[in-house]
């Protein structure tokens, strides 16, 4: 059997996802719902920023803009797992009912396939915002509009989306050892909300501890920094496309090694 | 012994929630990792303040405030709207509502248990290390009985909320989106996640007039300042019984007149 190329996977991923845009549009009122519950959230986590900003004109030589550009950063670079890796949710349900067994008899890739069968359109709102945002603060900042940066942002916003998809795959993959994985999710999924902050607010520790262990300070603060401060890059940032793939790399393969572990419910 | 019946409900839900000690140890790390990101955040925002007091609350006020906070939410989210929903989805409301026991009253009471392993494993400790870290900022006095009574006043009040949401999902059959929209109002409103004090002036006047700064910011400004200043205390709790009143009577007859609404899928 001849190796399958990526035309082949971006092929058969449109036609999983016209399937899975059908099956959502026949619950429009939840479809509906569900995306004003998003922007719900999207509001009041921006109405939350903005009444800390009225008590306090900068946190840690921070301005508002700048905290805002963050804001906005995280927000896009959340989108993909939000949108992507939505079916990580239903893992545990799979393997606990014992259903997770059809997909391990596809011939192709069981991740993808796996990832494949749910895209969230939720999402995409919340990048709309995240994009208006950054658009925003960038030109209150004064910052620079050159096609050199236009590229920098968009891989650094790429590459740092992948931290939270490799921080969501690994805490996903807990279920295929302790059954009942949603706890674990949910702390991962929270992560999201502590990497809108500068990692120099932490001590050294816990700068560590978000930089190296749980990776959220690559999920925005270190690759903004390559757009926000341009004259003094840390080493740090100019290594977060590498940390990213290397994270999602590492979660991939915890993701796969549990799923061929998977001995199913023998029903 | 109509008493008797509950209890046995209580005892259940203790049994149950014992039996995932793996999801608690998740929930504590998850909680510490909260607290941690909370305390260097607000120690950042002070420092760049230039002043000691901000919105009438000090640094330590304000940790202690957002401390007891997320304790509190720990203690009091129950995941009503998702059990209901849920039950709906699967049909198992109609074994529920055949019980010989109010739906409203089964649900809660058969949460209760979670109340009483809740407040041991991460209520009552919280409490007491923040009030040995504080160095008596928490004064021991008329102000503990009061916070008990307003606590419970809370737990009233944001069970019928829960369940007035709840009952909603009766017409939409969507579950996350609407639970999605309540916590965010109520997580904002409440004061839960920036305390009422730093909101500005129109947006705090309303506050006090929406039934949800009863649930976390009523109790916890009875505790900290209930035994210095018993008269605005009371006049919080005060507030707090007529939204019990309110919202318990609005969640009961919205439940009776949406009951002939249910149809269940046949299972």
């Amino acid at each position: 059997m001849k190796k399958k190329g990526i035309g082949f996977y971006l092929r058969i991923y449109g036609k999983i996802l016209a399937q899975d845009l059908k099956s959502k549009m026949s619950y429009r009122a939840d479809f509906i719902i569900s995306t004003i519950g998003m922007i719900f959230t999207n509001i009041s986590g921006f109405v939350s920023f903005w009444i800390l900003f009225k008590n306090f004109s900068s946190i840690n030589g921070w301005s508002y803009y700048e905290m805002l550009f963050l804001y906005g950063f995280s927000l896009v670079s959340i989108t993909p797992v939000q949108c992507l890796f939505d079916n990580n949710w239903s893992l545990r349900i799979y393997v606990y009912s014992g259903d997770f067994i059809k997909y391990c008899f596809r011939p192709i890739n069981l991740f993808f396939y796996f990832q494949s069968e749910v895209f969230d359109i939720k999402g995409l709102g919340q990048l709309a915002f995240g994009i208006g945002t950054i658009v925003y603060s960038w030109s209150r900042i004064g910052l620079a509009v050159t096609p050199l940066a236009i590229i920098k942002l968009v891989v650094f916003l790429i590459t740092a989306s992948l931290i939270m998809i490799a921080l969501q795959n690994a805490a996903a993959a807990t279920c295929f050892w302790i059954q009942n994985s949603f706890y674990v999710l949910d702390l991962a999924f929270k992560f999201k909300d502590y990497a809108r902050y500068p990692i120099t607010i932490f001590s050294p520790v816990f700068r560590f501890i978000f930089t190296f262990v749980i990776p959220i300070a690559f999920i925005a603060y270190y690759p903004s920094l390559v757009i926000l401060r341009p004259d003094a890059v840390p080493i740090l940032s100019w290594l977060s496309p590498v940390i990213g793939v290397m994270f999602f790399y590492i979660s991939y393969k915890i993701w796969m090694y549990g799923a061929m572990k998977y001995s199913g419910t023998g029903s | 012994m109509s008493i008797k019946k509950y209890l046995t409900l209580t005892r259940a839900g203790i049994i149950e929630a014992l039996q995932f000690r793996l999801s608690f140890l998740v929930m504590i790390i998850g909680n510490l990792l909260y607290l941690i990101v909370i305390y260097f955040l607000w120690k950042a925002i002070y420092a760049s303040a230039g002043t000691d007091v901000v919105g009438g609350m000090t640094f330590s006020d304000t940790l202690i405030y957002l401390v007891l906070a997320t304790a509190l939410y720990n203690f009091m989210e129950m995941y009503t709207v998702w059990e209901i929903g849920r039950n709906i989805q699967s049909g198992k409301i109609v074994l529920d509502l055949l019980k010989p026991m109010e739906y409203r009253r089964y649900l809660f009471w058969s949460y209760s248990g979670s109340f009483v392993t809740q407040f041991f494993l991460t209520f009552l400790p919280t409490f007491i290390a923040v009030s040995i870290l504080t160095h008596g900022a928490i004064s021991f006095g008329v102000n503990l009985p009061l916070f008990v009574v307003s606590v419970i006043m809370a737990i009233s009040i944001n069970y019928s909320i829960d369940f007035i949401v709840g009952t909603i999902c009766l017409y939409t059959e969507s579950i996350w989106g609407i639970n999605i929209m309540k916590q965010v109002i109520v997580l904002l409103l409440s004061g839960a996640t920036i305390p009422i004090a730093f909101f500005p002036e129109p947006l705090k006047s309303a506050m006090f007039y929406l039934p949800f700064q009863s649930i976390y910011n009523a109790p916890l400004t009875v505790l900290l300042h209930g035994g210095s200043d018993i008269e605005s205390a009371l006049r919080l709790m005060g507030m707090q019984l007529v939204w019990v009143v309110i919202m318990n009577v609005i969640s009961i007859v919205f439940w009776k007149a949406s009951l002939r609404q249910i149809t269940v899928n046949g299972g």
